[in-house]
């Protein structure tokens, strides 16, 4: 069968025209700006606990703060790392402390929703918008975890029913080595910006600008002249924000830090901080007083959790605490995750020996040396 | 289920189906590709590759279809299938981290790509090439339908360059074998 001529350019006009139609001309990205900086009158607070176990090893906390001001976390855990009865687990705090957990990710319901196989699940992240509460969690079908894929789940009721999740279409090879981590920042056209990272061949934080119906519009290296993991960024203002990455090259770690000035267009390599870090996940937060937080292990390995502060947008840093320390070197005190709730208390989410997660409330009176 | 994960796990099937017909079955290979597509869907290889590769692109689905359809000789002959592998040599460790630049994000504000498309369309149309017209049409309507994310996704896929692989190499392995 032959085709007139004039078919195929007709059709290939229509469909460029439909296509550039629907690409996407965002605005030029900015953060919402935080609010000004005020102080915490309140006297010093910390309080830890265990949350309840799930399965025998946990890891991997993430924190969101509700609607209604109740704390949620989610970790993921089964018999061990990288298990087939891996699960990502959720729980909430309130006033009658943290409810019994309930498992919201796993892979037979990721891969029944998505209609691909799924091996396992791990490293949630949560965020809370509104009403709304996001997850983020990977999914691997083969190989190590390298072989993530991102996958997004919306609960409109405080955790207690989730959409179906969708993957999220972040990589042209086989779709795989996005991971997330840390929560994203909101965005001045209502969108978000998620910190993420691919670790397949090259090791590097990326960041994905997500329109604000969830459509990724733009996707962004965070080039570093070392192998990096794992990003968590603050806003400064509104073109400026800060990102801290993990360390995972050779040799004696310092957390990297990548900056952008212009709204995330651009994530260039800035001077490595003067804190250690020990090839392990860290945790950054812009505290209400407009101090910055990082939580992160010290030089010695994750058998020491540390907490450091600067006054002045991330110059200068000093020790502001030791969350955790053990003279035994395999002891694990890692992957922590930073919140601040509406009622200015900072809440600090861990895991605690691979056996399960630690919780950990404080203000900062408490930061600032005061004892409760 | 959002229309992604059906045509991804549809297109699984149908792939799977071509790459059934491609055995050595005399004239029984075209009607062994077809049933191995409902096999392939319910059967569980579909998910399996859909969970291994992602979904696939709209290239190599009309490709698999052609394969399975039709009679006529693959668009996918030895010029398409070098020009599939340089493009894939140069865009796949390019978007993986090599170096600085990262032509895989250029597909999601795909302004640059739409017009070296438009370019590419001309050159195919001076060549007659309306098959690969077709195809390209298929893929940009592909996107603007949203079934995809990222323009480079509904254009080409691992998969497709494994493909162009095999033509490569087939017809050398036929040449030496001739010679």
């Amino acid at each position: 069968m032959t085709l007139p001529r004039w078919l195929a350019p007709t059709l290939f006009a229509l469909a460029l025209a439909a296509a550039a139609w629907r690409a996407p001309f965002p605005v030029a990205p900015a953060f919402v700006p935080p609010p000004p900086a005020v102080a915490d009158p309140a006297p010093a607070y910390f309080s830890t606990a265990l949350l309840p176990t799930a399965a025998p090893s946990a890891h991997a906390a993430a924190l969101a703060e509700l609607a209604d001001g109740s704390i949620a976390a989610a970790w993921f855990a089964g018999t061990r790392e990288g298990a087939a009865d891996v699960a990502v687990w959720y729980a909430t705090l309130g006033a009658a402390g943290w409810t019994t957990p309930r498992a919201i990710a796993t892979r037979e319901g990721t891969a029944a929703a998505t209609l691909a196989y799924a091996r396992k699940v791990g490293n949630p992240v949560l965020y809370a918008e509104g009403e709304r509460l996001h997850l983020w969690f990977v999914s691997v079908a083969l190989g190590g975890w390298a072989g993530s894929m991102l996958n997004h789940a919306v609960s409109s009721d405080g955790g207690a029913n989730w959409s179906p999740p969708t993957r999220l279409q972040t990589s042209p090879f086989l779709n795989i080595s996005t991971l997330g981590r840390a929560p994203p920042v909101a965005l001045a056209d209502g969108g978000l910006g998620l910190p993420v990272y691919h670790e397949f061949i090259a090791k590097h934080g990326e960041w994905l600008r997500l329109a604000p119906d969830g459509r990724i519009v733009d996707k962004v290296r965070m080039p570093q002249g070392r192998r990096t993991l794992q990003p968590a960024v603050a806003v400064l203002d509104g073109q400026h924000a800060l990102a801290i990455l993990r360390d995972n090259d050779t040799g004696p770690g310092r957390i990297r830090v990548a900056t952008t000035l212009d709204g995330g267009r651009h994530w260039p390599a800035a001077d490595a901080l003067p804190l250690p870090n020990p090839n392990s996940s860290v945790a950054l937060l812009r505290l209400k007083s407009g101090r910055l937080l990082i939580a992160g292990n010290g030089a010695s390995g994750r058998n020491q959790l540390l907490l450091w502060l600067s006054d002045d947008a991330g110059k200068t840093w000093h020790t502001a605490a030791t969350v955790e320390s053990d003279a035994d070197p395999q002891a694990e005190f890692s992957y922590p995750a930073l919140l601040q709730a509406r009622d200015g208390r900072v809440h600090l989410a861990y895991t605690w020996r691979r056996q399960g997660i630690k919780h950990a409330v404080f203000n900062e009176a408490w930061l600032a040396g005061g004892t409760p | 289920m959002s229309a992604t994960v059906l045509y991804g796990w549809l297109a699984q099937g149908v792939v799977i189906g071509a790459l059934v017909s491609l055995l050595p079955l005399g004239d029984k290979r075209r009607i062994a590709g077809l049933m191995a597509i409902p096999l392939a869907l319910f059967a569980g290889p579909a998910a399996l590759l859909h969970g291994f590769v992602g979904t696939p692109s709209v290239t190599l689905l009309l490709l698999a279809i052609w394969q399975l359809a039709s009679r006529a000789p693959t668009p996918l002959d030895r010029r398409a299938a070098w020009s599939v592998i340089g493009i894939a040599a140069l865009f796949y460790p390019l978007a993986l981290g090599l170096g600085p630049f990262d032509p895989y994000a250029v597909g999601y504000q795909p302004w640059p790509l739409l017009l070296a498309i438009g370019t590419l369309a001309v050159a195919l149309l001076r060549c007659r090439r309306e098959d690969w017209l077709l195809i390209l049409s298929a893929g940009l309507a592909g996107y603007a339908g949203g079934l995809f994310a990222n323009l480079w996704d509904a254009l080409l896929d691992p998969l497709l360059a494994l493909a162009a692989l095999a033509v490569v190499v087939g017809q050398l392995a036929r040449r030496r074998t001739a010679g």
